[in-house]
């Protein structure tokens, strides 16, 4: 009797603690959200500003160009459909996030500083990566991903493009790997938790 | 099934052609042989480019593209969409060309990669050629665009300020909102059903709103929207309407309430200020004073008495009067030039104040500077000029100004300007207790002329007699007289000798003959004169009283006073008449052209100012 109380309050104080971490992990990925979200507006006005500021005959040579949005983060497996994101894991989607969001780390250095990009980029990861860990709950990481080589850091510099060209393929890319952190962590999000705005 | 007809009618048009063209001339054309020339119709041509116009999709899941058609060439023509992704040179045709009705091609869910670039391009091709339209590149996850909310509900709720509308929606359908893939927020528009222009509200990310402050009585219709967070605007909803109640307003209770209650203030106000209606007067317009003067008695004027009134503004003793003719004082210059001419110059002053012929003044009341004590040496001594006199000066100067000087201990500039033959008018007078200060021994020794002290010397020996001890001045042989002048144009003049009694001695002049001399007699009775007098060796003054018209000086003689004014006299025809005058009182009977001037030491402590002289004060003050 005495026995099955104790593992009783046991059992509901573990509730409660995993509740408050809940709670506390929920709001972390609410954060990490929100910071994303930042990021992808910020790379989508960075994209139309340069837009703008082309002349004409630059933006008809932009449009005939293709590819345009080669990217270095195409080595990175991602789904790439509702159904194939669906399909992945809470923590396999961690996981990709975190390899976009380190892949940019040393390019972001390019896109400028006003906006402080990396510095925001740093701020990303980690917060990924305490996710990771909270997902994990202790269980020792299967995942390999980590083990796997980092993108060729230097890819966009080394490509043999004009400036314009590069510049606007850097942007582009820039744009779309910010958007796929974004919607994998809404997902994992919404997955993850009863309420944040998913059920809306 | 769209090629059947494609060849056969140009065919057959030209088939028909030949066969009307043939019996004319035999032979076909080779320019017009359809393997050359496929189109028959004079107007065909290949396509025009097709354009694809957009490309949507509804969920981002699956998306369609639509195209334009260009010209057609008057032919039948087909179009086909070819897709290439990114990375990749395979080219796909459009796998759905139905789904989504004319002219579009429908990608489904397996044909639809996301962060994938498409390049899409529409190829339209007829009988006589195909054309290629622009590609276009297309990202799925940026052409989202959901279809329009559903379910629009709108109703009309209470509450204490009145009623209000409450909006209600639905998302669309196909938007997968809820495992977070999409994220739409949305917007509503609202307007009366009469007027034109529409009130925009947005909802967020919510699906229902509340819109406030509708007028009453009238017909509204709303819309609804929605956007993903990356993506495009969907279109409005079909227009909800719904009728406002009629109903008041509140706030015009409220009005009616704070009406009656400033009028309820205003009535009070008003009463209060009519209670106080004087004071509140008397605030606003605050009585004007009236114009006061000191001594205006207005009862006085109005009883009508209108002199007692003006008398009484009549401050006693203002403006100072006095007797002005009494201040009228002329004085002598006496010039003692070579020629002994007396010159002599009447002014009048107020005051009695000495006027230099030099107009050189100092500081004190006006006078010459030889009246000055101070001032009398130096000045004196500047201008006198001597012609001839310094024999006479010196050796009576300095006797009687040596002496003086000593006897004096004052400071007598006049002696070192005596021995230079300079006029000294004042140095001997000054020297009060000078017995013998009208000394005048020396035959022919002329003294020095004062302004003030008219020494006449008889300057020739001869002329003793005249000017002997006898008190009178027999024949006046020849007199110089002293100029009085003041400083700069003191000319020494042979001043007839005073007599020569140890004595000094005043003479009086009893009359100016023609030749402009004076003639003087001594004074008598010197010792009649009060102590003061006898610091002056008992002389006394005698006044002028009148010149006569031959230029002749009345004298007055007025022993009654300590007081002792000295004037200068003189007349008009320039000759000096040195007198001393002893002034009792304010009366005077010189002449106004007649100014008569003292010497300072003559006078007293407190010298006044004589009716009809001048004191110069500010010898005493040295």
């Amino acid at each position: 009797m005495a026995k099955g109380l104790v593992l009783l309050s046991v059992v509901v104080a573990s509730v409660f603690i995993s509740q408050g971490s809940t709670s506390e992990n929920q709001r972390l990925f609410n954060n990490a959200v929100i910071r994303v979200q930042h990021l992808h507006q910020l790379a989508a006005k960075m994209i139309t500003d340069f837009e703008e500021s082309l002349l004409p005959e630059e933006r008809r040579q932009l449009s005939k160009i293709f590819p345009l949005s080669f990217c270095n983060s195409d080595s990175i497996e991602a789904p790439t459909g509702k159904d194939e994101t669906q399909k992945s894991s809470v923590l396999k989607l961690l996981h990709i996030s975190y390899r976009l969001i380190e892949s940019w780390e040393y390019p972001s250095r390019i896109l400028g500083n006003p906006n402080q990009i990396t510095e925001k980029l740093a701020d990303l990861k980690v917060g990924i990566s305490v996710l990771i860990k909270g997902c994990l709950d202790g269980q020792p990481n299967m995942d390999d991903n980590e083990s796997l080589p980092l993108p060729f850091e230097d890819f966009y510099q080394t490509l043999g493009d004009g400036n314009l060209r590069k510049s606007f393929r850097l942007l582009a890319c820039f744009k779309k790997d910010m958007h796929k952190v974004e919607t994998y962590l809404r997902v994992a999000n919404c997955r993850r938790s009863l309420d944040s705005n998913c059920t809306l | 099934m769209r090629w059947f007809d494609s060849g056969t009618m140009p065919l057959l048009t030209l088939s028909v052609f030949f066969i009307l063209l043939s019996p004319a001339d035999g032979h076909i054309h080779p320019s017009i042989h359809p393997s050359i020339h496929p189109s028959i119709h004079p107007s065909s041509s290949p396509p025009g480019r097709p354009r694809v116009i957009s490309c949507r999709s509804p969920e981002k899941e699956t998306f369609t593209c639509w195209w334009e058609p260009g010209d057609n060439g008057s032919l039948p023509t087909t179009y086909a969409l070819y897709y290439r992704l990114e990375g990749s040179e395979a080219v796909y045709e459009c796998p759905d060309y139905k789904t989504a009705g004319e002219n579009s091609c429908f990608f489904s869910k397996n044909d639809t990669s996301l962060w994938v670039n498409y390049n899409i391009s529409v190829v339209a091709t007829n009988a006589l050629g195909r054309s290629v339209s622009e590609p276009v590149e297309v990202d799925v996850v940026y052409i989202v665009q959901p279809n329009t909310p559903e379910s629009v509900m709108v109703s009309v709720l209470e509450d204490d300020h009145g009623p209000y509308l409450r909006v209600s929606w639905d998302k669309p359908r196909s938007a997968d909102t809820r495992s977070g893939w999409i994220t739409l927020v949305y917007q509503l528009r609202v307007k009366q059903v009469k007027e034109e222009n529409w009130e925009e509200y947005d909802a967020g990310m919510q699906k229902y709103y509340n819109v406030f402050s509708l007028h009453s009585g009238k017909e509204y219709m709303v819309q609804v929207r929605c956007k993903p967070d990356h993506g495009f605007w969907s279109e409005w909803t079909t227009p909800a309407y719904i009728q406002m109640p009629d109903f008041r307003p509140r706030e015009r209770s409220i009005w009616i309430m704070m009406t009656v209650f400033a009028a309820f203030i205003l009535l009070i106000f008003a009463w209060t200020m009519n209670v106080k209606r004087s004071s509140v007067k008397h605030f606003l317009l605050p009585p004007v004073p009236g114009p006061k003067i000191r001594g205006f008695d207005q009862q006085l004027l109005k009883s009508g008495k209108s002199e007692e009134m003006f008398n009484a503004l009549v401050i006693q003793g203002f403006p100072p009067t006095t007797n002005y003719e009494d201040l009228l004082v002329e004085y002598l210059e006496v010039y003692d030039d070579e020629k002994q001419e007396l010159v002599l110059n009447g002014k009048n002053l107020p005051k009695g104040s000495l006027k230099s012929k030099s107009t050189s003044s100092d500081n004190d009341s006006g006078r010459g500077s030889c009246d000055s004590r101070t001032l009398l040496m130096e000045k004196c001594a500047e201008g006198a000029e001597e012609s001839g006199t310094e024999q006479e000066l010196s050796q009576f100067g300095e006797s009687s100004w040596a002496s003086s000087d000593s006897g004096e201990g004052r400071d007598n500039p006049a002696s070192p300007g005596q021995e230079d033959g300079k006029v000294q008018t004042w140095p001997p007078v000054f020297s009060s207790p000078q017995p013998h200060h009208f000394q005048q021994q020396q035959p022919g020794g002329t003294r020095a002329s004062y302004h003030s002290v008219p020494e006449i010397s008889c300057r020739s020996p001869p002329v003793h007699s005249s000017c002997g001890q006898q008190n009178h001045f027999s024949k006046p042989d020849f007199y110089q007289y002293t100029q009085m002048h003041s400083m700069d144009s003191i000319e020494h003049k042979h001043v007839a000798q005073v007599p020569q009694s140890q004595s000094a001695e005043y003479v009086e002049v009893q009359t100016v003959n023609p030749e402009n001399v004076l003639l003087l007699r001594p004074l008598s009775n010197p010792e009649s004169h009060d102590p003061e007098l006898s610091d002056f060796a008992g002389e006394d003054y005698s006044k002028v009283r009148d010149v006569t018209s031959d230029n002749v000086l009345l004298l007055q003689r007025d022993l009654s006073g300590p007081q002792y004014v000295g004037d200068y006299c003189q007349d008009q025809s320039g000759q000096v008449d040195p007198c001393f005058m002893q002034l009792q009182q304010e009366e005077q009977t010189c002449k106004p052209n007649v100014h008569l001037h003292l010497p300072s030491p003559m006078l007293q402590d407190g010298m006044r100012l004589a009716g009809n002289g001048y004191v110069d004060s500010t010898m005493m003050m040295s």
